[in-house]
Order: structure tokens, then C-alpha cells, then sequence
């Protein structure tokens, strides 16, 4: 059985070797795939020399200001840039888009800014070149040019008959084509496997996540391989093989990964960031001026600060309320953002969850979902990236608010002309940002399902296959 | 050197190596052959003549397996096809009317991989030996078959049956577009095979080839077995009588 199977993959690799499509394709796919993989390595190695230099040096500035005011510091700011992952060179995922950097300061949520696309020109909007896009895009399109006549092709030109009659089963015959269409997977896979090895060199911690990229490539590459030898048996001819084939790739590779986007966003709709800063100011306006300590918003903190020390006036604090608002303001304010984050991100769940069903319809989802996951470049881990920037800016804002409660005193802070600044050295002493990644564990349970659905959807086209072959032999007359 | 000793197919132990037994075969409802009774001995050539339609290709498909009788049975060397087909298959070689081959492969290439298929590996001198036999000059051995003519092609189908040593041949219209010194050449072929105790059936619209190769010739008309002639004997065949009959069928 396997020994004719291999027989007839042999053959049909000999085929493939003869067909200048194919050999021209893989070439030129290869040769993408090397450009996509050098300059997403070039990209990446910039970039985090780039975030390294400039976390550095604003981390530097941050520490030389001179003596100042803490809530001047406060608002002086600091810049978070988030760390790329080794693996964002093989697939950016969102991270083009939503940027890198974190601009903190008090009072204030901001969002990451300059994202790559918006510091490129317009092309980039139509697809980073990129090892991931090779694989998703162009890699099924090649399979599709170079496989679409495997069986087609025998049945048009009479050698199914020939085949079959000389003992070849039409499971044999269907195998072997899937063989060789897989063998020829592998070659397209090779250079990512090598990228993503050079990769996880350079961080031992990606070889985990280098494996489930492999595995999931090699899942969708497989996947798009029983589809064309699908399509191929059921066609007469290898003409509407081949246009069938394209028709699927079109919608499941072009059409529904830019339509379901935009249903999903139709059916849970985000507020605009003008929406949402406006309704966010109301609320915060509402919240009271945390810089004026006897704005009427603040009273019943008053009273119970005083009440706490056992004191009538502020004046007698051991601390200074000016510092203590500043806090409890921060407190509040934060709360509030947090919330209406939470808000955003829940909605955003939400339609990454939408369009997550569709991957029952196009299972390029599943693979994008595994991608990005696996890469760190996909939501969650962005989110993850924002969470702990603010975490990060409301320990360093409320350490400064907590620096002006305890080393101004209320009258220095309130009395113009008096000295309110703090030695310099006190900026030393907040910890650096240090953005820890999604565990393990935590990208895996979000790979996984992706992996689970690209594996049914293997399943499902390995049984219409095999269906198929079946049917295949009976369809000779 | 031809060496054809090399090239006889194996013994076989039955009486008939193609056999029908009262097979009846339908396509849907249609039913195309009734109670078709046809058998071939070794060593024996049977043209089976009939207009179209009358169920000439349906005969075959169930000698190939490509379609189970309704009732009766069908044997290739002992072999249900319909339920064994691979088993079946295996026991005869069979060549369309066009011979389809590997269009990017050469002659030779093309023998070895079917041959390979059907479990067999052979050398390649049994090969071209094959080749040689089947009436293909050496030169076109190595050449790719997509610029081969028909009867090249034929050549190149007649060689891999040689090769495959199988104890029957299906042959469905074998003649047709063939020059006619092309199809003295083939009848030759054929002649050669029975020699080596090869059953043959040979579907065809060739009457004169027919009359000039065949050891009986059978009529069928509306998937009725309806005439069987014979070339030696008490009822051998007249080829005028059998042109008025065929032609007055047609």
C-alpha cells in the first residue's frame, strides 16, 4: 500500500520538478520568503536597538531633571516603549498598527502611539511583506497553481484509468498526490522553520512558541494541501479545479478576513476615541480639580483624612493634604480609566470573539489567531503591554504624589514664593519599566483552540477526501 | 534481440481467463447487458463487434471493474472484479482506444512507473525488450511520449502489457485511426501474445481486422450477445457474410 503511495508521490514530485510554475513559483516564493525574513529580522533588530536606546535615554532624562516640584514631575511625564518580541519579525500582527509607545503622565491614560504603518507610506497598508503574510496569502495561492491538476489532470487525460488499472486504488492514487503536494509544504515551510530557529536563538524563551508557530503553519499548509487534492478529484477538469481553487482562496484568504472585521465591528460597535475622551473628560471633570485641595468635590476625603489624624485643620496634618488630594484624585481618576480601558478591551474581546466564529468559514482566523498569539503581537498581549504601562504609570505618578505628602509641607506647597522643589536624587529611586510578556501557559491557552480549529478543519477535509477517492473510481465508466 | 521467452506471462490454471456468466448490466434503471455469456480461453482472441450502443464499452467496464453486474458474475482469472478490483486488475492489461500516457515522461519511463504501480520491477533490459516487442524503435525508447503518434502510443501500451506478463488483454477499439499497414503491425502484436497464451478480448468496429486476428468474433446488438463465429471449425466465419451482417446491424 504505502510502497505505491510513495511510488506515485515520487512521480508526481518528478511532475512538479518538470513544471516551470512550479519551480518558478517556489523559487520566487522562497525568494520572499527570504526577503520578508531578512528584513522583518533587519526591522526587528532596529527596532529593539531603537526601544532600548530610547527607553534608555528617557529613562536617563527622566532621572537628571533637576530639583522640581514632584507633581511637576508628574507632569513632566516619562515614555514607556514596549519590547518587541523576537518572534513580532515573523508575524507584527497588530503591533503596526497599535505602536509601541506609552507617553505617562498624571491624570491622564494615554494610548500607545506610532505604530509602523503610520510612520510608512500608504503601501504598507495593504500588507506588511512579511514571513507570516508569505505563509498565509501567498504560500496556499502557490499550492493552488502547482496542485490544482494533480488528479484533474489524470482524469481529463485518461492515466486515471491507466492508473487504475493497472491495481492502483483511488485511495492510493489520492494519497500519493497529498504526499507529494505535502513534501512540497515542507520546501515552502523550510526557510520560515529556519527563521524561526535563527529566532528563537536570539531568545531562549521563543522555542516554545517557535514550535507552536511550526506546528500551526504546518497545520494550515497541510490543510490547504487536502484541499486542492479535494477540489482536484471532484472536478472533471483541471480548468474548474484550478477556478474553483482560486474562488475558495479568494474568499477565504482575500474577502472574509477584511469583510468579517467590519461585520464584527457592525454588530459590536466601538465608541470613537472622540467619544470616548469626551464622555471619559465629563466623568473626570466630575471627579473635582485634585490640584485645588479645597475644591468642594474633595470635602468628605478631607473630613475623614482629618478625622483619621485627629485634627481640625489641614494646616495641622502631619503630611500635606495638597499631596494627599493629588493621590486620592489619581486614585479616582484611574479607576475611572480603568474602567472605560476594561470597557474598550471587553468590546474588543468581544469582536476578536466574533470574528474568531468565522474561522469555521475561512480558517485563516484560527491561523492568524495562532500567529499572533504565538508572536506576542496579538491583542491580548498588547493589552497586556497597556495594563502594565499604567500600572507602571499610577505606582510612578502616586510615589511622586506620595513624595510631595511627605516631604512638602502644606503651607511651602500652597504659599507662592516658598520652596516646594525636592532634591533631584528622589527621581532615582522609581524602579524601571520592565514589561513582562504573557506567560507560556497564557498564550497557549489562546493558541491551542486556533490549533484545535485549523486541526478539525484537516479532519473534515481528510474525510471528504478520502469520500471522495471513493467515489472516484466508481465515477469511471 | 527480442527476447520473448522473457516476456510470457505466467501460467494460469482456469479454463476461462475472461468470463461472463449470465452478467447483467445496468446504469440506473437503463439496463445496457442482458445475460451476457462470454468466455475466453488462454491463448485465444475474441472481437467483440456491435453498433454503438449495444453495449460493446459496458462489457469491458465490467471485465476492468469500473462497473459490478447486476446478476450473474464476472471472473478474470478466477477474480471477481467487481468486488476485488485491485486483485482483478492485476491479472490483465488493458489498452484504451486512446492510449493515455505521462505526456512529460519518456517511453521507457513510462513503462517502468506503471509497471512499478502494478508491482512489478523489472530491469531494463526486460524493458526494452518489451519496447522492442511492442514494435518501438530503440530510438524513441528515451524520447518523451508527448510528441509521440497513436500508434506510437499503442506501441508504448503493447510493451508495458508484455512487460506486465499478464494472462489477459482488454482492448477497446485498438484499430481505430491506425494506417492500415499500422494495424497489420498491431494484429501482429496480438498474434504474438496469443503465442504466449494471453486471452484477448478485443472490443472493436474492425471488421476486417477482426475477421484477420480474431480466434471467434461475437455480435452484440441491444446488450445481447446475439452471434458467435468462429475462424476454424464447423461455423467459421465467411468475412463477406460477416461485412453483409455487420453492416445490415449498423
Amino acid at each position: 500500500m504505502m510502497k505505491i503511495v510513495l511510488r506515485i508521490a515520487r512521480e508526481e514530485c518528478r511532475s512538479l520538478l518538470r513544471n516551470h510554475v512550479a519551480v518558478l513559483g517556489t523559487l520566487l516564493l522562497t525568494v520572499l520568503m527570504l526577503i520578508a525574513s531578512l528584513n522583518a529580522w533587519e526591522h526587528q533588530r532596529n527596532s529593539a536597538a531603537e526601544i532600548a536606546r530610547y527607553q534608555t535615554q528617557s529613562n536617563h532624562e527622566f532621572e537628571s531633571q533637576p530639583d522640581r516640584h514632584p507633581h511637576r514631575m508628574a507632569h513632566y511625564g516619562h515614555f514607556l516603549f514596549r519590547p518587541l518580541n523576537a518572534l513580532a519579525a515573523f508575524d507584527p500582527g497588530i503591533s503596526a498598527y497599535t505602536g509601541n509607545t506609552l507617553f505617562l503622565e498624571a491624570h491622564r491614560q494615554n494610548s500607545a502611539n506610532f505604530g509602523d504603518v503610520r510612520q510608512s507610506s500608504l503601501l504598507l497598508r495593504f500588507g506588511q511583506l512579511t514571513p507570516a503574510f508569505v505563509l498565509q496569502v501567498l504560500a496556499p495561492l502557490l499550492l493552488v497553481f502547482v496542485g490544482f491538476s494533480g488528479i484533474a489532470r489524470e482524469r481529463e487525460s485518461g492515466t486515471l484509468r491507466l492508473l487504475l488499472t493497472q491495481g492502483v486504488s483511488s485511495q492510493q492514487l489520492v494519497l500519493g498526490k497529498l504526499a507529494a503536494l505535502s513534501a512540497f509544504t515542507g520546501l515552502i515551510l523550510l526557510p520560515a522553520v529556519l527563521m524561526l530557529g535563527v529566532l528563537a536563538l536570539t531568545r531562549e524563551s521563543a522555542w516554545g512558541m517557535s514550535l507552536v508557530l511550526i506546528a500551526g503553519y504546518a497545520v494550515w499548509l497541510l490543510l490547504w494541501s487536502l484541499m486542492v487534492v479535494f477540489i482536484s478529484s471532484l472536478c472533471q477538469r483541471s480548468r474548474d479545479a484550478l477556478l474553483g481553487l482560486l474562488a475558495i482562496w479568494v474568499v477565504a484568504i482575500i474577502l472574509l478576513p477584511r469583510w468579517v472585521p467590519d461585520l464584527a465591528n457592525a454588530a459590536i460597535s466601538l465608541p470613537t476615541r472622540f467619544e470616548n475622551e469626551i464622555t471619559i473628560q465629563k466623568e473626570y471633570l466630575a471627579l473635582g480639580d485634585s490640584h485645588n485641595p479645597n475644591d468642594p468635590k474633595f470635602a468628605e476625603f478631607r473630613d475623614q483624612v482629618l478625622k483619621q489624624y485627629g485634627v481640625s485643620r489641614i494646616e495641622d496634618l502631619p503630611v500635606n493634604f495638597k499631596g494627599l488630594v493629588g493621590m486620592e484624585g489619581e486614585r479616582k481618576a484611574s479607576a475611572l480609566f480603568n474602567r472605560y480601558a476594561k470597557k474598550a478591551f471587553d468590546l474588543q474581546t468581544a469582536q476578536n470573539g466574533f470574528v474568531d466564529d468565522f474561522a469555521w468559514l475561512s480558517p485563516l482566523f484560527a491561523l492568524k489567531r495562532l500567529s499572533m498569539s504565538a508572536a506576542g503581537t496579538d491583542l491580548q498581549n498588547f493589552r497586556s503591554f497597556l495594563e502594565q504601562g499604567e500600572q507602571y504609570r499610577y505606582n510612578l505618578v502616586q510615589g511622586l504624589n506620595k513624595l510631595q505628602t511627605e516631604k512638602l509641607s502644606y503651607v511651602d506647597d500652597t504659599t507662592k514664593g516658598k520652596e516646594n522643589r525636592i532634591d533631584r536624587s528622589n527621581w532615582q529611586t522609581f524602579p524601571e519599566f520592565s514589561f513582562k510578556p504573557s506567560s507560556s501557559w497564557s498564550t497557549l491557552k489562546t493558541a491551542l483552540p486556533a490549533l484545535g480549529t485549523l486541526v478539525l478543519w484537516v479532519m473534515l477535509l481528510g474525510a471528504l477526501t478520502l469520500l471522495q477517492s471513493l467515489r472516484l473510481a466508481r465515477a469511471i465508466k | 534481440m527480442v527476447n520473448n521467452q522473457a516476456l510470457s506471462p505466467a501460467a494460469t490454471s482456469v479454463e476461462y481467463v475472461l468470463d461472463a456468466v449470465n452478467a447483467v448490466a445496468a446504469y440506473g434503471s437503463k439496463t445496457i447487458l442482458h445475460q451476457l455469456n462470454l468466455h475466453i480461453r488462454p491463448g485465444e482472441i475474441y472481437a467483440l463487434l456491435g453498433a454503438n450502443g449495444a453495449g460493446k464499452t459496458t462489457t469491458l467496464s465490467l471485465f476492468l471493474g469500473f462497473l459490478a453486474p447486476q446478476s450473474g458474475s464476472i471472473r478474470v482469472n478466477g477474480i471477481d472484479p467487481g468486488t476485488h478490483p485491485a486483485e482483478a486488475r492485476k491479472q490483465f492489461a488493458y489498452i484504451p482506444e486512446n492510449v493515455a500516457l505521462y505526456e512529460h515522461l519518456t517511453a521507457r519511463e513510462n513503462v517502468e512507473y506503471l509497471l512499478d504501480l502494478a508491482g512489478q520491477r523489472e530491469t531494463a533490459d526486460t524493458i526494452a525488450n518489451s519496447l522492442a516487442a511492442a514494435g518501438l524503435a530503440p530510438a524513441a525508447f528515451d524520447r518523451r511520449v508527448s510528441g509521440f503518434s497513436k500508434g506510437m502510443r499503442q506501441k508504448v501500451a503493447i510493451g508495458l502489457a508484455l512487460a506486465r506478463k499478464v494472462p489477459a488483454l482488454l482492448l477497446d477499439e485498438p484499430t481505430s485511426g491506425l494506417d492500415p499497414q499500422a494495424t497489420t503491425e498491431f494484429n501482429r502484436l496480438l498474434s504474438l501474445l496469443r503465442q504466449q497464451n494471453v486471452a484477448i478480448l478485443m472490443v472493436t468496429h474492425d471488421l476486417l481486422s477482426a475477421a484477420d486476428v480474431a480466434d471467434r468474433i461475437g455480435f452484440l446488438e441491444a446488450g445481447r450477445l446475439v452471434e458467435e463465429v468462429a475462424a476454424e471449425g464447423q461455423d467459421r466465419f465467411d468475412v463477406r457474410l460477416l461485412h453483409r451482417r455487420y453492416a445490415g446491424q449498423a
